[in-house]
């Protein structure tokens, strides 16, 4: 069960951190934060980045805010050929393939983070095209500005056909968005009232949707006086969010939950630590991008409160496994395996999104990531860095099989390798005579590990 | 284990071995036949929970009320459309499976259910269902996990719950020092590499390593050992299937199927949980709930039957809730806003069948919604009590008087 909050000091917690000769900037670290950030890292990124220093190597992670137009154009010619035939499961292979192959992980990673938090799922809004045009909003938002995204969100014809707004008619106001835009995507559950609630529906009556695309019905508006959060007025066109988003409360939600994504799932952070972030945030303009390099480069990140403190989830698990070996994949099969782990891109439990932290983890999402790594790697069509998995260990130094346990554990374990678990896996990789064969069993055994599930 | 348990008893029962086998016959099974001469520790509760806020207005229908179909313009179902229970009341028609399990006296509706100072939101009300507690104090653990952890299971023996579902687990299973396995199907709940060398590797460390110091390691290490270890004994268990009853085609259906094959297969498991989610029906809901109603009953009335025809109809009994009904008041959308009281349904050969405790008032709302004279604790009471055979006070963090729900 989660531990008790532990204080941590925020002036300490937030502070650069600067390597030292006992905490030295290694690759170990390294591959946190790429863990953490960028879906893992290859052994020739660890090695480059360890010559560095921990900020430039965020600063270039975070650079990737404006995504590459080449690999932009890759991605959206696939997304077309797959749009053709309209099927949101399509969309989940794509996307699968975008996070495979993207020169900007952290930027995948973010589009990810706010789709799990505006979430929206295509077994409701089956509209493909509209799910693939919040998934771009999402991208080109995902490290910029709060404000603009939520407004944007609200407007947006997959949020909007997804939580009932479209239907949200002055004499009998639909409560669905007006709800969730306040307990889930700005405030949190208990920082309003129902009244407040209600009055807010008011604010969203008339935005519709007609022909994919939002409208403003003024006919179906409700133009009179609301009450909320303590403000009297009309709040036309979207004040109501500006105003929602004012609260103090707003920027301490959001830094609290991205705290969780980068920081640790447990314990739940004591408010006087987040506040810091929650300051830095408003003062930005609820910048995203400094919040993210605020974390990923602070004391904290790199402490024990922060190093295998969260659950891989089932992406972190498939996408990370093979950028660190630079694998390909079948995307159609490895999107079906993400649903089956409980991560269906485009397929969110609800309308709260993915919980993360220790409710990936169940009997039957143990035996599927097992399962799912085995497929993984166990595919002789699929090719890593070019080449077969035993040539890939080979060319970084790993042939015996201490050395491929080893480099395998390094890469991808966020806690240390038990002597017994070592033990073991060289036994596994003594199955095989073959090189391919026996870093593929090594890397299947691995992933089955209580060790790995941890990021 | 390659037959089921009944036959294995009937075996035991029959061949002339029974003493000579005695000795090797393997401890769980020789836990299972003890269990079989004292059916009270056996009994099992299925939890069906009916995700999103089932509109319990229009599933057990005051037709005769004119305040009901002022509020329902154009949700209401005509009198003569609804499957009757009595001169008042009457199941939404896409429920029949309801009307029929009631017809058979094993069906009991416990009206009004809900909790004081109703939280309409999806994700607190469930919670506040599944752990009985408000938000704000540690809620860690789920009324159900409580009671697994204060029957202290053998280690090695069944799960002591098993939650049938690709969903996430439901916090109402959330235990201490149990790890309740989640089954998504059984195809699906097995190693496609049948390495030995794999679970070897997993029980090496899991039985042999000292307690990890750190809680999430350990809670990982803990579930992985027991993912391996349930997914061997529920492969075997359900390598048979011998029932002639039919299962509608639906998920729930497939599901509810899949426990009456662990029931009979004979695990010690007590608690099983299921989930059907889509009740959140904001906008044009006639279809939708319908739809869900009929695939809920025609779910349930298959498990019963299906589980009386295996001969454990005496010891099995469902509950079903939801976080919360639907506001009286249809919305624009043709569909109806979270709300708050609503019924609870329970399944089985012991229930007192029919309708418990008054429909609440259509007039006298609260903010809208229909106000609950049954705490679901009480509901909860009932089946700790009486029917788990466990005190309840602990479990729910204080006294609530049972309903008189349940037959002897």
């Amino acid at each position: 069960m989660p531990s008790a909050p532990t204080m941590i000091d925020p002036v300490w917690a937030w502070q650069p951190f600067s390597p030292t000769a006992n905490e030295p900037w290694d690759r170990t670290l390294v591959a946190h934060l790429f863990r953490r950030a960028a879906f893992g890292a290859t052994p020739s990124q660890l090695e480059a980045a360890v010559a560095e220093a921990p900020e430039a190597v965020v600063d270039r992670l975070l650079q990737t805010a404006e995504e590459s137009s080449s690999f932009r154009d890759e991605s959206d010619a696939l997304a077309a050929t797959l749009l053709s035939t309209g099927e949101p499961r399509q969309l989940a292979a794509w996307w699968a393939y975008v996070m495979l192959n993207t020169p900007h992980p952290l930027l995948e990673r973010m589009t990810l983070f706010w789709h799990g938090h505006f979430a929206v799922s295509a077994a409701k809004v089956t509209d493909a095209a509209l799910l693939l045009e919040q998934n771009r909003t999402f991208r080109r938002a995902a490290l910029g500005e709060f404000r603009p995204l939520v407004h944007t969100v609200a407007r947006d014809p997959a949020m909007l056909l997804y939580l009932d707004s479209a239907t949200n008619r002055k004499a009998r106001p639909n409560e669905n968005f007006a709800r969730e835009l306040m307990e889930l995507f700005c405030l949190g559950e208990g920082h309003y009232s129902e009244k407040d609630v209600q009055e807010l529906a008011r604010c969203f009556t008339g935005w519709e949707i007609k022909q994919g695309k939002f409208r403003f019905n003024r006919f179906q508006h409700d133009g009179g006086e609301k009450t909320l959060l303590g403000r009297s007025g009309v709040f036309p066109d979207g004040e109501a969010i500006d105003w929602i988003l004012d609260q103090p409360q707003a920027a301490v939600f959001i830094v609290g939950k991205l705290y969780r994504e980068f920081v640790c799932d447990e314990p739940a952070p004591d408010p006087q630590l987040l506040q810091p972030l929650a300051d830095e945030f408003r003062k930005n303009d609820m910048q995203i991008a400094p919040v993210v390099r605020r974390v990923l480069t602070s004391r904290l990140f790199y402490s024990a409160h922060s190093r295998a403190r969260k659950v891989r989830s089932p992406v972190d698990a498939a996408i990370g496994l093979l950028r660190t070996f630079e694998g390909t994949a079948n995307t159609h099969r490895l999107a079906a395996d993400l649903q089956q782990n409980g991560q269906g891109l485009f397929f969110p439990p609800n309308v709260k999104g993915w919980e993360g932290g220790r409710a990936w983890i169940n009997s039957a999402t143990i035996l599927g990531r097992a399962n799912m790594a085995a497929r993984l790697v166990g595919d002789e069509k699929m090719r890593f860095g070019g080449g077969t998995l035993g040539e890939y260990f080979a060319r970084h130094g790993a042939v015996a099989p201490d050395q491929v346990v080893d480099l395998a554990a390094t890469l991808l374990l966020a806690s240390p390798l038990p002597a017994k678990r070592r033990d073991g896996l060289i036994d596994v990789s003594r199955n095989s005579k073959d090189p391919a064969r026996r870093a593929a069993d090594v890397l299947r055994a691995l992933a089955t590990l209580p060790e790995f599930q941890l990021c | 284990m390659t037959s089921s348990r009944r036959r294995f008893l009937k075996q035991l029962a029959s061949g002339s071995a029974v003493m000579s086998l005695g000795a090797r016959v393997p401890a769980f099974l020789t836990m299972a036949a003890a269990a079989e001469v004292t059916p009270q520790s056996d009994a099992i509760l299925v939890v069906v929970q009916l995700t999103g806020g089932n509109d319990g207005l229009n599933t057990v229908i005051p037709y005769r009320d004119d305040e009901y179909y002022k509020a329902r313009p154009k949700l209401a179902m005509p009198a003569e459309d609804v499957a009757r229970i009595n001169d008042q009341f009457g199941f939404h028609p896409a429920a029949r499976g309801l009307a029929d399990l009631l017809q058979a006296g094993k069906l009991a509706v416990v009206q009004g259910v809900g909790y004081p100072q109703p939280n309409r939101s999806h994700f607190e009300s469930m919670d506040v269902w599944h752990t009985c507690r408000r938000k704000g104090g540690p809620r860690t653990t789920g009324w159900l996990g409580r009671f697994l952890d204060d029957m202290s299971p053998t280690p090695g023996r069944d799960a002591p719950a098993i939650h049938v579902g690709s969903e996430k687990q439901p916090l109402a299973l959330a235990a201490d020092a149990v790890r309740v396995p989640s089954l998504a199907s059984p195809e699906e709940f097995r190693l496609e590499s049948n390495d030995r060398q794999l679970g070897n590797l997993i029980d090496e460390v899991g039985f042999h390593e000292a307690p990890h110091a750190d809680a999430l390691l350990e809670y990982l290490t803990s579930s992985t050992t027991s993912a391996f270890s349930a997914s061997k004994r529920i492969t075997e268990a359900l390598g048979s299937d011998d029932s002639p009853v039919k299962y509608p085609e639906t998920e729930l259906a497939a599901r509810l199927k899949t426990i009456a094959q662990l029931i009979d297969a004979g695990l010690s498991t007590r608690i099983y949980y299921v989930e059907l989610d889509g009740f959140d029906t904001h906008s044009q809901q006639a279809a939708a709930h319908a739809a869900l109603l009929r695939q809920y009953a025609g779910a349930m009335s298959a498990f019963m039957e299906d589980v009386a025809h295996r001969g454990h109809g005496d010891r099995v009994l469902t509950a079903s809730f939801s976080e919360f009904g639907r506001r009286v008041a249809e919305n624009a959308s043709a569909g109806t806003d979270h709300g708050a009281a609503a019924p609870v349904f329970l399944c089985g050969a012991h229930v007192r069948p029919g309708l418990t405790g008054e429909h609440p008032s259509l007039v006298d709302l609260d903010d809208g919604d229909l106000k609950h004279h049954t705490d679901f604790r009480q509901v909860y009471a009932t089946l700790l009590e009486r029917w788990l055979q466990a005190a309840s006070s602990p479990i729910l963090g204080g006294r609530f008087e049972p309903v008189d729900v349940l037959s002897a």
